[in-house]
């Protein structure tokens, strides 16, 4: 049966793609449109055009397409993390903030939040400019070193998805601790800095933050196509794999990698935004159905929607005292995951 | 025998420690000023040091830690789960948030009522981690991510919360990294009576505990009422951090590696357990503390980095212990 639908290739369900398309353009240009200053659209439409006042120009150039920028790219790099993260370990509640990664991330930033105070303070009241051009790539080698940290210690012995799972859990409460009690002991002048980007935030991001992104989401998705067939041998067992002539460490390790590496740069531009690696492939499968192929765009394109859309609705809901797009994510991600639990075996 | 002088030296060691801990801290003194201080207090600044400032401090710290353990070794033999602890199964989280809210948007509440807060959230959350996980035999995966799921739910409230909260932010954000820095005998004896009702709960219990560590059948084969006993054992599981997280905040991983630590020294029946237990829940906080404040003086380590940093590695080890899959009924 699978063999024929293999081999009789059916067309890709159309609607879906479109609605998919749609709604990932749809959200930014709502995103633009709305915000809790009111600029009424002809000026928004003139902005773009090159005219409008120029508060509603800066409003929307400075602030609001950098952030919706930041927050699509950022979402596209958790949910193929979490995509990537799911496959290899074969687990399907795997998710960067359940693996450890995000919190390897959280730590690196905030251990260099607070040395840069040290180091560029030297006794002056005046805050040095926040290096965030570095932010992102020392988020990134956070998160590589607690993801390398939970695969030397899972793979130790030949450990199943549970020990990954419970070791990604251990590094990651570990290191959560030891942030948060930096972040305590130490973090007196940067505390709403931190705090703020600590429950995953896209306050205040500029294109300085799109533009650490971008190379990161760009490449990673040029990667993925290429590795898609080993990827497919990936989730299944180890064994089956190398029978089909996958080097399957080394492959397991390149797709790791780069999960890692997707995921520690998002958290590090816009901090540890919960359960969006989690939950939006496993809608993206749902949608998907049978076309596996559509798996990866469908990720893709739901990532950048719920980000973009969640952060609109906190920036909203919230108005001045917006409610940082962790939170939003948190709340609607928690139940999506209690079914999951309780659904699995 | 054996188990009595164990628990007798643990305590022993534990005092020790508490006894050079009333030398270490922002001002050292000497041994000969200490005692002088600790028997003939004389209100000059070593007295004060010594009795309003490390004594109940280092007491609060052994309290809270053996209240911790007996919590946690109560939570693993409820869910027949050895990862199950105060943390990973959400009452901390859940003890935790309930009182930071109060703490930011009713703040005429007194805290007397944060125990009970913290109860009512505690227990909301631990009942929440078992559902998810499917009732009291979870597996571990199901309840580890249950509890964490439920622990970053409310983490996120709590972030929110704090966020919202303005010129209370490094209060708050001291507490919730856990410690007992500036915590004298109010605070000890706030939360005694929570870890006490606990920790004598669990030992006058423990011909029950001793039953369902059998099985639950076997229990309800000799007659035990589960439907009685099991909401009871989850109340004095919650008891003692309802008590602590008020003064301390959430200390991490002490509920969870005490048990284990007591359950390889091998003690004779549950009793003995939940004795060791507590002994040597209180010595790894009371060390905790002692090394949190005397590191880096006078600035304070908060004590969960301490406590994490010695129950991690410890919950690692356990997960990759052999028996662990099979054991746990993975």
């Amino acid at each position: 049966m699978t063999m024929v639908r293999a081999v009789v290739r059916r067309p890709l369900p159309a609607r879906i793609v479109l609605a998919m398309a749609a709604l990932a353009l749809l959200a930014p240009i709502v995103a633009v449109f709305l915000g809790v200053v009111d600029i009424p659209p002809a000026h928004v439409i003139g902005v773009f055009l090159g005219q409008g006042p120029a508060d509603a120009r800066s409003i929307i150039w400075d602030i609001r397409f950098p952030r919706i920028v930041t927050g699509m790219l950022a979402g596209v790099n958790l949910a193929v993390a979490g995509l990537l993260l799911q496959t290899v370990t074969r687990n399907p509640l795997a998710d960067p903030s359940i693996m450890g990664i995000s919190q390897g991330a959280t730590l690196a930033v905030s251990l260099f939040l607070l040395l840069s105070v040290y180091i560029h303070h030297a006794g002056s009241t005046d805050l040095p400019e926040l290096p965030v051009a570095w932010l992102p790539t020392v988020g990134t080698l956070g998160g590589l070193a607690a993801g390398g940290l939970v695969y030397a210690l899972a793979f130790r012995r030949d450990l199943g998805p549970l020990r990954v799972t419970l070791c990604g859990i251990a590094v990651g409460a570990v290191l959560h601790a030891l942030a948060i009690g930096l972040i305590a002991g130490w973090g007196s002048n940067r505390l709403e800095v931190l705090l703020e980007w600590l429950s995953g935030s896209l306050y205040a991001r500029s294109w300085q933050h799109a533009a650490v992104l971008a190379p990161y989401t760009v490449s990673g998705l040029l990667v993925l196509p290429l590795i898609r067939r080993p990827l497919e041998l990936l989730s299944l067992d180890a064994s089956v794999a190398q029978s089909f002539g996958l080097a399957y460490r080394r492959q397991f390790s390149l797709a790791l990698l780069l999960s890692c590496a997707l995921a520690a740069s998002a958290v590090g531009t816009v901090g540890p935004i919960v359960f969006v690696g989690l939950v939006v492939p496993h809608l993206a499968r749902s949608l998907a159905g049978r076309h596996s192929a559509l798996v990866l765009p469908l990720t893709v394109a739901l990532g950048s929607i719920v980000v973009t859309f969640g952060d609109l609705v906190g920036r909203l809901l919230g108005r001045a005292e917006e409610i940082p797009i962790g939170v939003i994510t948190a709340l609607f991600g928690v139940p999506v995951l209690v079914a999951l639990i309780r659904r699995t075996p | 025998m054996r188990s009595l002088t164990l628990t007798i030296a643990i305590l022993i060691v534990s005092l020790t420690v508490l006894a050079g801990g009333l030398l270490i801290g922002a001002r050292p003194l000497q041994p000969q000023v200490a005692l002088a201080a600790l028997f003939a207090p004389d209100g000059k600044i070593a007295s004060i040091l010594v009795w309003t400032l490390r004594l109940p401090r280092s007491l609060a710290a052994f309290l809270g830690g053996a209240g911790l353990g007996v919590s946690g070794y109560l939570l693993q033999t409820l869910t027949r789960n050895p990862l199950a602890g105060p943390g990973l199964t959400g009452v901390t989280a859940g003890a935790v948030t309930p009182i930071v809210a109060c703490f930011t948007f009713l703040p005429w509440l007194s805290s007397v009522y944060y125990p009970m807060i913290g109860m009512a959230g505690g227990l909301a959350a631990a009942l929440t981690t078992f559902w998810i996980a499917g009732g009291g035999t979870a597996r571990p995966l199901h309840l580890a991510l249950g509890g964490i799921s439920v622990s970053m739910f409310l983490g996120a409230l709590t972030t929110w919360i704090i966020l919202s909260s303005g010129p209370q932010v490094p209060a708050l954000l001291f507490w919730l990294s856990g410690g007992f820095q500036g915590r004298s005998w109010p605070q000890l004896a706030y939360m005694a009576p929570w870890v006490l009702i606990g920790c004598f709960g669990a030992l006058a219990s423990h011909r029950v505990i001793g039953l369902l560590t059998l099985s639950e059948q076997a229990a309800a084969g000799m007659g035990l009422q589960l439907s009685l006993w099991k909401p009871v054992l989850l109340l004095l599981a919650v008891l003692p951090v309802a008590g602590v997280a008020p003064v301390a905040g959430p200390v991490a991983f002490v509920g969870l590696a005490s048990p284990h630590i007591a359950r390889l020294l091998r003690p004779t029946g549950p009793a003995w357990t939940i004795a060791l237990t507590a002994a040597i829940g209180g010595f790894i906080v009371v060390s905790g503390d002692v090394i949190a404040r005397g590191i880096a003086p006078p600035k304070e380590l908060p004590i969960s980095i301490v406590t994490a940093l010695i129950g991690g590695p410890l919950f690692i080890w356990l997960v990759q212990r052999r028996g662990f899959t099979t054991g746990g009924g993975a």
